[in-house]
């Protein structure tokens, strides 16, 4: 059991130190990219009228006149005292913000990951039950279809159905969730849904197809012959060794719904990262943009750590080292 | 993906969901050569690409059609049964139709060439990294995770706010994103056939590296490269017109569907049926490729299974 556990160390460890030079290359990256911007930083605070003597000033105050390799190392020795700088405009702390903005991102990535799970996976287990069928053929045609809309073209469809023709949901706007939890989730439903749409037909077709996979298997062959109901062979043989593939979906999705925040953010107003991070872009805030670079590839080293222990607790032959 | 799955494939998942629907579809044993066996949806992908391509570069010939900046009716008519007026006239009375067709041409040109860039500098990293191994895989390998780690749009929003926002930036910003896809595709077929007996042959020959790459090898990657093309460039069709719908894509005057499914929001309440033509155009097409995607893998894998 201690070997077990001191093996997943490991394994942890193993794939966090693999992930540093990734985060490495894209943190750098971003400073490089932002010294090459037309335009200084200090330009944009100080306005058209600024003289060169106030720019200059404002450039070595926050280090922008400095090299991109010294500009860079500075910016990555203060993270490692875990300070993430000012936002340039504002001058809030940039960890302060990034958790708050985070919080609502994840918020709506993760109920929109449980909402398409739980609308995906049970219609798969009822298909992949019944190949060829009515509802089979029909769910074929309609997960291709709602795989091909964008997200920007779902939040404009449901956003207008939802908020301007039924007037159920709000256009606009955010509650936090510590301030109004059903308030929160009036405001919540929307954006969730628009997530949803996309992420149902992938886990759809995805478990539809392992579930058929699985179900040709002899044990399956065995259990039926043995006059076991289908509902209990699905949920009892069938489910488990079809879940690393959908967890392996799991985690890859996670891009999509960080990406697709960007959408879905900007349109309905949600304060979150993709929301945030757009404003950064267009007012060339660096440090918020590091901070967010930084995040989400932390975000994607962490996720594939969590799948590749998931396999190992799902499937007890899977070597976790 | 990850050396913990059970089942060693190194597929991508959209792959992965055509490979194994490939194995469920009935199909008969003996795929000779003959196009799309059957699915009237295949056939109707093709066929919807074929003419969207066709009509979006020869969209100056189509007679009667006007130009995509021309005030051609009145502001924001519904759709009426004329060329011209198939999806309506927009805000300031330009034919949606039109703007649609010129649109697809800006965006067919450019995801094709950023196709073009990010495959041919994929495949030839892929290769190498695969047939050399040591620290050209590792910077290959490095480029890759970084790329898949970052959002798409991310990525093109930090290089276009440098280079600004041309045809020709978001061409050459839109091929970095698939490079490393295409070269971890190229890798694993070039692993996968380097130990194969025709390659020891070559080899034995006195074939050099060059050769074997190129004579050997090459050939036999072309069926899984072939098959990934369409699905990503759908994502690049989608990626851009996500930028464009934000407003950081190809600047305004021009047309691009993201950037008039933007423009019509505003008049969404009131006008709501002069969305659907860019939005049936961009839909359609993000379909057609997918299903052309699962098509060609179909095919590709059958025959590889027949060997």
């Amino acid at each position: 059991m201690r070997i077990a556990k001191l093996s997943y160390l490991k394994a942890v460890g193993v794939r966090l130190l693999a992930g540093i030079p990734v985060f490495l290359l894209v943190t750098f990256s971003a400073t490089a990219l932002s010294s090459l911007m037309p335009g200084s930083a200090a330009q944009l605070i100080l306005g058209e009228n600024a003289t060169q003597a106030q720019i200059d000033a404002l450039n070595s105050r926050y280090g922008y006149d400095l090299p991109v390799w010294e500009r860079y190392l500075g910016w990555l020795g203060r993270l490692l005292q875990g300070d993430l700088g000012q936002t340039m405009f504002s001058q809030q702390s940039v960890a302060k913000l990034l958790v708050d903005r985070a919080a609502v991102t994840f918020e709506i990535a993760l109920l929109a990951m449980f909402v398409s799970l739980l609308i995906g996976v049970p219609l798969a287990m009822y298909t992949a039950s019944r190949p060829g069928g009515i509802v089979d053929t029909v769910l074929r045609a309609v997960s291709s279809v709602m795989l091909s809309i964008p997200t920007f073209v779902i939040v404009v469809l449901l956003g207008f159905v939802f908020a301007i023709v039924l007037r159920w949901l709000p256009a606009t706007g955010w509650v936090s969730f510590s301030d109004d939890p059903i308030g929160n989730l009036y405001y919540v439903a929307l954006p969730v849904m628009c997530l949803s749409v996309h992420q149902a037909a992938y886990f759809y077709r995805v478990s539809r197809s392992e579930f058929v996979a699985v179900l040709q298997e002899d044990y399956v062959l065995v259990a039926r012959a043995k006059g076991l109901p289908t509902r209990y062979i699905l949920m009892r043989h069938v489910l488990r060794p079809a879940s690393p593939q959908v967890l392996t979906v799991m985690g890859l999705s996670m891009t999509y719904l960080l990406g697709g925040s960007f959408i879905v953010e900007s349109y309905f107003a949600v304060p979150g990262i993709g929301w945030t991070v757009l404003n950064a872009v267009s007012s060339h805030d660096l440090p918020v943009m590091q901070a967010i670079l930084s995040l989400t590839v932390v975000i994607f080293v962490v996720i594939f750590i969590l799948v590749d222990l998931g396999y190992a607790l799902i499937d007890p032959r899977v070597d976790v080292s | 993906m990850s050396r913990l799955q059970p089942t060693q494939t190194d597929l991508v998942p959209g792959e992965a969901v055509a490979l194994s629907e490939t194995l469920n579809a009935a199909m008969p044993k003996t795929a000779r050569f003959r196009m799309p066996s059957g699915h009237p949806m295949e056939w109707f992908a093709f066929v919807f690409l074929a003419v969207l391509i066709v009509s979006s570069v020869f969209v100056e010939f189509i007679p009667g059609l006007v130009r995509a900046s021309f005030p051609y009716g009145d502001f924001s008519q519904g759709p009426e049964w004329s060329l011209n007026g198939l999806f309506g006239t927009d805000a300031l009375g330009r034919s949606i139709l039109s703007r649609v067709l010129y649109g697809a041409r800006t965006t067919l040109a450019i995801v094709s060439v950023a196709t073009l860039i990010s495959l041919v500098i994929g495949m030839i990293l892929g290769m190498l990294a695969g047939f050399y191994r040591g620290p050209v895989e590792r910077i290959v390998d490095l480029y890759a995770n970084s790329m898949a780690s970052l959002p798409p749009i991310l990525v093109i929003l930090a290089l276009i706010s440098v280079t600004g926002n041309s045809v020709f930036t978001m061409m050459l910003a839109l091929g970095l994103l698939d490079i490393g896809t295409y070269a971890r595709i190229a890798k694993g077929g070039v692993i996968a056939q380097n130990d194969r007996d025709y390659v020891l042959a070559a080899r034995a020959m006195g074939a050099s590296d060059m050769r074997l790459l190129l004579r050997e090898i090459l050939p036999n990657l072309v069926p899984a490269l072939t098959a990934i093309v369409p699905p990503l460039m759908a994502g690049l069709i989608i990626t851009e017109g996500s930028l464009s719908f934000l407003g950081y894509g190809i600047p305004a005057p021009a047309p691009s569907w993201g950037g008039m499914i933007a423009s019509s929001t505003d008049l969404l309440s009131r006008f709501p049926l002069l969305i659907f033509g860019p939005i049936v155009a961009i839909v359609l097409t993000v379909y057609s490729l997918n299903t052309v995607g699962d098509c060609l893998a179909r095919r590709m894998n059958h025959r590889g299974r027949e060997l």
